[in-house]
This record gives structure tokens, sequence and C-alpha cells, in this order.
């Protein structure tokens, strides 16, 4: 399997693959294009397409011009940071999800493999019991994303180093641990008020997008991601055998904590401004493999291209299929999971027919 | 809501009688035990008391002010939820009714999972509990040999069939006619003078259950709300739901209310949340100054109370100011006196109102103290 990696990540390839590659990324950019464009147009208020495109036009060409008209309103201060946000948080999570992969050498690992989504979940649930929003429970949300993560550090760090499979089995317990607080909340909190909130919010929405939250967000997720792209050569090699990366004077340790800090910047990031987004993570970087092959150079891009173009497709699907909203995690696990298993078998049956 | 309300109406001649009936029934086939009564729950379990109760648990949320209503007074509320207690010690009830706060509420979780030791050490009578939550939070109880109520939520129906009940179950039936008839007598005015509004005179009203976390619309199914808003002549914008969910400020702004009703659970909820938001700013409610908040008083106005004939005539006089004409302070302090034996002051009535947030809305001027 190593040395398979090592040939597939090693050497470029050759013309044809390049050739390839091009139009799987012109492919993947179009439907990104398609689905932002379609996403913009659509929507339980009545807007003609016509008008919707010029009026995207004009937020585009002149920004600072005063929307009085509901239709306006509609389309720039709801429609646009709405798509924006769940093109950001679907790329932001699927190149998390293809980064994981990677150091973990293990197609199954996910973002939420570090207990970060549950530490925000329990920062968000917490949130909603105290009766705070907007600002304060994004930041709650974050910071507890970001403890967890260090919670996993510590626990996982035995004799001054770390196993791969004691990060997976730390993050497990740590992710227990948060989850029993945030049944333990469920338990407690108000029937009528904090409690259908929070359940809502596990579930994960866009619902709430205002450019205020993409504002919020979008540091994160983006230079995370960008970050992430940068360190595409180290992953390469991380995904290498321990042994085989350390010869090649790779220091394994930090570098894998390094990831897994940016990781948590962008799953911090997204669960802060939509709540628990599940399947994402672990759907787009197989279809993504699938697509182009394992090198990072190629797969974190189009990772990040197909997670974009998949969840605005979801989170269109999400607020306009019924006059309710239909929380997001419903979705991508009724559609990823289907997906996921279909890569699954085809991924074995490849391998066993090599 | 024109057919709709009839029909309900039907059904409630011909359960009260019944339950009535079965009563009397009961009394006569038990002449040893005068005292002993005996009804059907809305679960449809036989519920039998050697006498009327003295010492009530509420695990259900509004039923505790309900009992404080029946009774006139604390003394027989022994247990309740935790939820209900916030509501009553930080509303009105806490000031009419200081004792409350001494009510303990260890008896069950908010959720409703009963705690059957802290039950037992209250020494309940009986204890209410929710009809149809499963059998995994009524068992407990029966198990303990404690005699349990079981109750439904929803509509005006099943409200004065838990109500009837309760009153019987502590021996208070004067009051509870008296509560009872005023309900019918307050919905019975308000239909008949609905009645007369054609349909597309009727506001398209939104009520939000929730609208801070996120935004919860109560759509045609079981919300007592709604059924509230067509009993008092508006319709339900949100008609196209089923039951209350989660929906986007664009689905409201396609609705485009002529009224925005916002709910009393949120504290720190308030007309300028809506007048504050760019797109709820530009509905047809909010630019003509409709938005209200549902008062907070004895209980919240939204869902069923022993309040709940003023919580109409609060929605009618806003809805149809032109047809109802409801003087609701005098309504309200005769309606004090009547359930808690309380004189309302006039800045107690302000309170329950929200006069300091949203004093200055459509048609609320008609509330303002003389």
């Amino acid at each position: 399997m190593s040395e398979g990696l090592a040939a597939r990540n090693g050497i470029p390839g050759g013309t044809p693959t390049w050739t390839r590659t091009t139009l799987v990324f012109a492919a993947l950019l179009a439907l990104l294009a398609v689905s932002l464009l379609v996403s913009l147009c659509a929507g339980r208020f009545g807007v003609p397409v016509t008008r919707a495109l010029a009026l995207i036009w004009q937020g585009l060409t002149d920004p600072s011009a005063p929307m009085q008209a509901m239709d306006e309103r509609i389309v720039l201060l709801v429609r646009v940071p709405r798509v924006v946000l769940a093109a950001l948080a679907g790329g932001g999570l699927a190149v998390c999800g293809a980064a994981l992969q990677g150091v973990f050498r293990n197609p199954l690992v996910s973002p939420d493999i570090l207990g970060i989504s549950q530490g925000a979940a329990l920062g968000g649930a917490l949130a909603i019991m105290l009766g705070i929003w907007g600002f304060p429970l994004i930041a709650m949300v974050f910071v507890a994303g970001m403890v967890a993560l260090v919670l996993v550090g510590f626990l996982a760090r035995v004799s001054g180093r770390t196993e791969t499979v004691t990060v997976i089995l730390s993050g497990l317990v740590v992710s227990s641990v948060f989850a029993a607080v945030v049944s333990l909340l469920q338990f407690v909190a108000d029937p009528e008020t904090s409690l259908p909130a929070i359940v809502y919010w596990l579930m994960g929405s866009f619902s709430s997008a205002t450019w205020e939250r993409v504002l919020i967000a979008s540091p994160g997720l983006i230079l995370g991601a960008a970050l992430l792209w940068s360190l595409r050569f180290r992953l390469n090699v991380l995904a290498l055998d321990e042994a085989e990366a350390k010869s090649l004077g790779v220091r394994t340790e930090r570098e894998r904590w390094l990831i897994f800090a940016l990781v948590a910047v962008i799953v911090g990031s997204q669960v802060a401004v939509s709540g628990i987004i599940g399947w994402i993570g672990i759907v787009i970087p197989h279809a993504a493999r699938l697509l182009v092959g394992h090198d990072h150079r190629v797969m974190l891009p189009a990772s990040i291209l197909l997670g974009a173009a998949f969840t605005t497709i979801i989170d269109t699907l999400a607020r306009t299929a019924t006059a309710a909203e239909i929380p997001l995690g419903v979705i991508t696990a009724l559609v990823g999971a289907p997906i996921f298993a279909v890569l699954l078998r085809r991924h074995y049956r490849e391998r066993s027919d090599r | 809501m024109t057919i709709g309300f009839p029909k309900a109406a039907t059904r409630v001649r011909k359960v009260l009688p019944f339950m009535g009936l079965a009563l009397v029934f009961a009394l006569a086939a038990h002449p040893a035990g005068a005292q002993e009564v005996v009804f059907t729950d809305q679960a449809n379990r036989e519920v039998r008391l050697p006498k009327p109760a003295d010492r009530v648990v509420s695990i259900v949320i509004p039923m505790a002010s309900n009992l404080i209503a029946l009774d006139g007074g604390t003394k027989k509320l022994v247990g309740m939820n935790p939820t209900a207690k916030s509501a009553v010690t930080q509303g009105i009830l806490g000031k009419i009714f200081p004792e409350a706060k001494d009510i303990p509420s260890d008896v069950t979780s908010p959720s409703f999972v009963p705690n059957v030791e802290a039950l037992a050490a209250v020494n309940p009578e009986l204890v209410v509990q929710w009809g149809d939550i499963g059998e995994e939070k009524v068992a407990p109880l029966t198990n303990a040999g404690l005699t349990t109520m079981l109750i439904l939520y929803g509509t005006e129906e099943l409200t004065q069939g838990y109500m009837t009940m309760a009153g019987k179950a502590i021996g208070q039936n004067e009051r509870l006619k008296a509560l009872i008839d005023w309900r019918d007598a307050v919905r019975k005015d308000l239909a008949a003078k609905t009645a007369f509004i054609p349909e597309d005179k009727k506001p398209r009203a939104l009520y939000l259950q929730r609208a801070l976390t996120d935004l919860a619309a109560s759509g045609t199914k079981g919300n007592y709300t709604e059924w509230s808003i067509e009993l008092a002549g508006g319709r339900n914008a949100a008609a196209e739901l089923v039951g209350t969910v989660t929906i986007n400020k664009e689905q409201v702004a396609a609705w485009n209310p002529d009224v925005i009703f916002l709910n009393a659970f949120e504290a720190e909820l308030d007309p300028s949340w809506v007048y504050k938001d760019p797109i709820l700013s530009l509905t047809n409610a909010a630019k003509n100054h409709k938005v209200y908040k549902l008062p907070l008083g004895g209980y919240r106005w939204d869902p069923p109370s022993q309040e709940s004939p003023l919580s109409w005539m609060w929605m009618a006089n806003l809805l149809h100011p032109d047809v109802f004409h409801y003087d609701l302070r005098a309504e309200m302090k005769k309606a004090y006196k009547t359930l808690y034996h309380y004189d309302l002051a006039d800045a107690d009535i302000d309170g329950v109102l929200w006069t300091a947030s949203q004093g200055d809305a459509a048609n609320y001027a008609q509330f303002k103290a003389n």
C-alpha cells in the first residue's frame, strides 16, 4: 500500500494525467459556478431570475447602493451571504477531511474525529441554554472547539510523543465526554424554548447566515484552507509510513499538530456559524480522490471545489424544498451515506481486483 | 376556522356533560365514600381519589399555574416542573404568591422525566403528567403507587377537559365552574362577532414561537396560539406549515404577514428585534407597526392557561379594533381578583402588557391606563 502511494505521490504522472486533471478542474469549477448561480436565483420569495442576476450585478458593481426593496434585500442580504457561507463551510469541511485522511492514512477519518465538533457543540448548547446568541455564542462555540483539541493533545501525548492511534482514541474519549455533557444540557433544557433550539442547532443550518457571520467565519475558513493547501507537499509525505516520512526528514509529530490546529480553526469557524454538519468531510475527499487521485497537490483543491458545490446544492434544497427549513444534517446524511457506501464498495473492489 | 369552530364547540358540549355525568354516577355508586372522586383522564384511564386531593404535583408546565388559579392559592401545589417554577417566580405570580418560591421543583426534569424519590418525599395525593410522552415517563409514577392523571395539550377542548379534571380532583367545583363559564362566554362572544367578518378582512398573522436562536413559526396543527389567532378574527399566515417548525426570513418575506406575534418565552425578545431586521422590517406587519409580543401574566399568554380569555381579548382588540372594544385593563383587574384574589395595580398591568417596549405599536394606545 505504502509503496503504491509513494509511487502515486512521488511522480506527478505523465502528460495525459495532467490533461485529465485540467479537465476535471474545469468541470468542478463549472459545477461550482452553476450551483452558486442557481442557488442565488432560487428561494421561497419569488424573484425572477433576470431580476436576481441584475441585483447580483448591482451588488458587485455598486455595493454601497441603498437597498429599499424587499427583493433587493432578499437577494443581497439573505441569499448571497448564505450561499457564500455554505460554499466556504463546505469547502473548508472537505479540505479538513482530505487532510486528516492523509495524516491518519485512514479513509474513514472525518473532521469530527478530533473532538472539535463535539466540543463546539457543547459550547453552542451551553450558550443557547444560558440565553446567549449572536456574537458571544459564536465565540463560545469557537473557544469550546479549541479547548477540545487542546484536551485531545494533552491526552494523546504520552512520554513526550504522540502516536496516531492515541490521537484517534483521545479524540473519541474527549468526544464522548463532551457529547455526554451536551446530552445532560438537553436533559435539563427548557422543553419549550432552549431544547428545540439546541436540537435544531445540532443538526446544522445556514438559515441564520448574514454578512456579519460571513465576516466572522471567513477568515478562519479561508486562511485555514489556504494554509492546509500550503502544506500539500508535507501531507503527501505524512501520508507515507511513519518511518518513511521520518527518513525523508519530516518532523511528523509537529507537522501533524500543525494540521490538527488548522482543522480546528476551520471546523470551529464553521460550527460557530452553522452548527454541526456531518458527512461532507468524509464523503467529499473520497469523491475527489476518485476524480483526481491521491496526490494532495490536486486532491486538496478538488475537495474544496467539490465540497463547496455539494454544500451549496444541499443547502439550496434545505431552504427551498418546503416552507420549513430542513436541517442540513438530515440531508447530508441521507445523500452522503449512500454515496459513501457506493464509493467504499468501489474502492475495495478495485483494490481486490488489483 | 369559521367552519372548524362550531364543530369544536359541539364537541365540547358533548364532552363536558358526559364528564359531569360520569362524576355524578361515581358519587352515587359509592355512597359510603361520599367524598370519593372518580374520573377518566385524557389517556382514557380511570383516576380514583378517596377524597379531593390536598397535595398535587404537576410535572406538566402550564398545569402548575392552572392549579394555583383553580384553588385561588398555592397551598395544594406541592411540586412542579422547574420551567413552570421559573415562570411563576419571575412573573407576576411570584409577586402575588411570594411563598411559591419554596415549592419543590426537583420532582421532575424540565423534560418531564419524573424523579420518583423526590416525588415520594413530598407525598402527593395526585400527580399530573402528560399523556403523550411515552410510557417510560409514566410507568415510574404508577409503579410507585402514585395516583396519576394524564392530560393532553393542544386544543381548548383538551384544556377545558383537564382544567375540569383538576378542579374536581382538588374539590374546587364552584371555582372551576366560574373559570370554565368565563372561557365559554368570552369564546362565544368572540365567535359570534368574528363570524360576520369576511375572510379577506381577517389579517394574516404570523406567530413566531422562537426567534432569537432559530426562527420557528406555528402552522395549523396542534398549536394553541394559532387557534387563538383564528378565534380572535385572524388568519394564520403560516397555514401551509404543519406543527411548529423552523423557517427562514425569506419565507417570512414571501408570506408578508399583516401582523407578527412574538412569543412570551424568550425574555430578551421584543418588537425592536423585528424593526431592526433588514428583511422583517419590510413586511406589512412592521411597516404598519403591528408587531406585538404576547403578554406574560399569571402564565405566558401564548399556550393555554387560566388567563386564556384575556389573551383572546387582547388579540381581538388588536386584530379588529373596529369590531372589538374590550376594556382589557378592567377585564384583567376583574380576572385577577377572581383567579388570585389580587388587586392588580396599573403598573402591574403595564408590566404584563409590555407597554414599555410596545406601547407605541399600532392600536396599542387603547391599552393605556386612563
